[in-house]
């Protein structure tokens, strides 16, 4: 716990230093900031949703890959700039209880037992987010997600998935609500190269199985104008049912969509 | 003057990151040595061990992770994979109470969940220690993964167990030869047999080994044959540097002379078919003994059976321990107590009567012990 305050501290210390932010950052490491695609323009990564920028003001995305099994699709919102803040909003609908459902079996695949069936679940998020430029080219990132979930019934605390990155990002569908708050900052380290580094903390409104926090680093290296593969690790802690765990994960993804 | 740009925080807040955590995480399943050290666990309270004028009472017991004859998918031709603390703690209630009946002085435990998502992570071992009148025990990992993404088996630790009254010292993980007719990717998920070992010195006598075997169960090649070899060459050495020992544990296999050795139809589950023309496979794994009924003859050669193989040979049904059949009597024998030494004669007794407990009887029988000089 102070590991990863110490962190989250020394990460908007360092936003007390501002200056022009680098296009390598808005144009291709704008997931997870308050900038938008621009107008027509899409980009979708295997694991990272599908967005399609409508206007200036409005961007919607979708995790294409999840749509058969999780039904889902969000928006984002541009608001304009508070301060030195650009500030966006986005508001998005899931539907796990497919996917959960077909987890739940019998045989390899199963993750969830087979004992089990899901009621409909309705997911719906909601967050603020606020980027400003700082230090010579990087981006800083503030995000605060509300999480919350409408069950048809009540779900069995014991057919969760308890691991690392999926069991915090689930809690929500079965107990409480989920406040995740995150600060991210990207900046470019060469031309084709850029680095992003970020910290998220999970509080689940309830009284069991209530705190996460990640630590992610990226690289993003620009393959071409279309094209930048993603490549990092997921460091997380967690109260899980078994007891307090730390994990290191590395993840991957390639990030495509049109010329910018 | 800058020591450090800013530009480089986020590298060095990731190197650092990774730097200081990377020894703490856990794969997704545990790969085992050849030998590790046990992990000793300790009863909340201690309590006086008692003075033995000359035996002791050993028990093994393979205790179904507390589930009792509850129909788990693995083994019961059940539908369920997780319990709940509700379920479970009866069950591990009836065990404590069963201990406490006994009272066997040094216990070994096969199956015993200490974290597990399928028992709803309740640790067994602590609540049996802090229940009885146990002070010390060693526990080895047997079947442990961070999450089996197969029939909702999720998070695993289960292993095998020595409870003495007396400290346990030089504890052991011996690992067993891995099943060889397993895909690598099934087995690297899948329980590994193995051994634990531990030294027991109990105040007046000489210092003696205990080692807990849980065999393979389902093995279709001769896995199982490798673990009795690896079993049996450990107890020669013992033998052999002058040492005397008490062994056991779930060796699921029969003894040699069973009259039954074919259990298939016995095990079946609804929609299962063997023995019929056509049938792939022709037996049930883990249910047809009748290729490896001598594969126990030389541990018989060579130590003394609590339970001596011409009294069992008898009158078999008596020593029966196993049925994978809730609400069924016991229909094989698979559980063992063997030393180098001497058992008081006759003190062996197979708990049949423990028939709601587990899918394992519990043996016990009262082991001479050596005196010091």
């Amino acid at each position: 716990m102070k590991k990863t305050s110490l962190l989250f501290l020394l990460l908007a210390a360092i936003t007390s230093v501002t200056s022009a932010q680098s296009p390598f950052v808005t144009k291709y490491m704008s997931y997870n900031t308050a900038y938008l695609l621009p107008e027509k323009k899409w980009e979708s990564g295997i694991r990272q949703p599908l967005r399609i920028g409508l206007s200036q003001k409005a961007e919607i995305y979708s995790t294409v890959l999840a749509l058969p099994f999780t039904p889902n699709a969000g928006v984002k919102l541009a608001w304009g700039e508070l301060g030195s803040f650009r500030v966006a909003t986005t508001h998005s609908l899931s539907v796990p209880s497919p996917v959960l459902n077909i987890l739940s079996r019998k045989g390899i695949g199963g993750f969830i037992s087979p004992e089990y069936s899901f009621p409909f679940i309705l997911s719906i998020n909601n967050s603020v987010i606020a980027s400003r430029p700082v230090c010579d080219s990087a981006l800083m990132t503030f995000k605060a997600d509300f999480m919350f979930a409408i069950r048809g019934s009540d779900i069995d605390p014991q057919s969760t998935i308890d691991l690392p990155v999926i069991f915090p990002r689930m809690a929500h569908y079965y107990k409480g609500s989920s406040v995740r708050l995150s600060a991210n900052i990207k900046t470019p380290v060469i031309k084709k190269l850029g680095v992003e580094e970020g910290l998220q903390l999970f509080i689940i409104t309830r009284q069991d199985n209530n705190f996460f926090a990640e630590n992610t680093g990226y690289l993003y290296w620009k393959m071409s104008k279309k094209m930048l593969l993603k490549a990092g690790y997921n460091l997380s802690y967690g109260m899980y049912p078994f007891g307090n765990h730390w994990q290191l994960w590395p993840s991957l993804d390639l990030l495509f969509g049109s010329r910018r | 003057m800058r020591f450090v740009s800013l530009r480089n925080i986020p590298r060095l807040l990731a190197g650092i990151s990774i730097l200081v955590i990377m020894s703490s995480c856990e794969p997704l399943a545990t790969g085992f040595d050849d030998t590790e050290d046990a992990t000793i666990y300790q009863a909340s309270t201690l309590r006086q061990a008692p003075q033995p004028d000359s035996a002791i009472k050993v028990m093994t017991w393979n205790i179904r992770f507390a589930i009792g004859r509850s129909p788990w998918f693995g083994d019961a031709c059940g539908d369920n994979t997780v319990f709940t603390k509700e379920e479970v703690m009866p069950h591990l209630d009836s065990i404590v109470d069963a201990i406490n009946m006994i009272r066997p002085d040094i216990l070994m435990l096969q199956e015993c969940d200490i974290a597990s998502q399928r028992t709803a992570y309740i640790n067994d071992l602590q609540y049996i220690l802090d229940n009885t009148y146990f002070n010390y025990a060693a526990y080895v990992p047997e079947w442990k993964a961070q999450f089996i993404a197969s029939d909702g088996l999720g998070r695993m630790d289960m292993g095998q167990v020595i409870l003495s009254r007396w400290p346990i010292t030089d504890s052991k993980r011996i690992n067993l030869a891995v099943r060889g007719d397993q895909s690598g990717l099934v087995n690297y998920f899948y329980l590994h047999s193995c051994i634990i070992s531990g030294k027991i010195k109990i105040p007046g006598f000489e210092e003696f080994s205990v080692l807990n075997i849980h065999a393979s169960a389902f093995a279709t090649d001769d896995t199982k044959k490798k673990h009795y070899e690896e079993f049996k060459s450990m107890l020669d050495r013992i033998n052999a540097e002058g040492g005397y020992f008490l062994a056991g544990g779930d060796l699921n296999e029969l003894p040699p002379g069973s009259d039954s050795t074919d259990f298939c139809f016995e095990d079946m589950c609804p929609g299962e078919s063997f023995h019929q023309p056509g049938d792939d496979p022709q037996h049930k794994d883990g249910s047809n003994y009748t290729p490896e009924i001598t594969w126990l003859q030389p541990l018989y050669d060579a130590y003394k059976c609590a339970v001596p193989l011409d009294r069992y040979q008898q009158n078999q049904e008596a020593y029966f321990t196993h049925t994978t059949r809730p609400g069924h009597f016991w229909d094989r024998t698979l559980d063992y107590l063997f030393t180098n030494h001497r058992w008081v004669k006759d003190s062996d007794v197979t708990h049949q009567y423990l028939l709601r407990y587990s899918d394992h009887a519990p043996v016990t029988a009262r082991l001479v012990l050596k005196k010091e000089n």
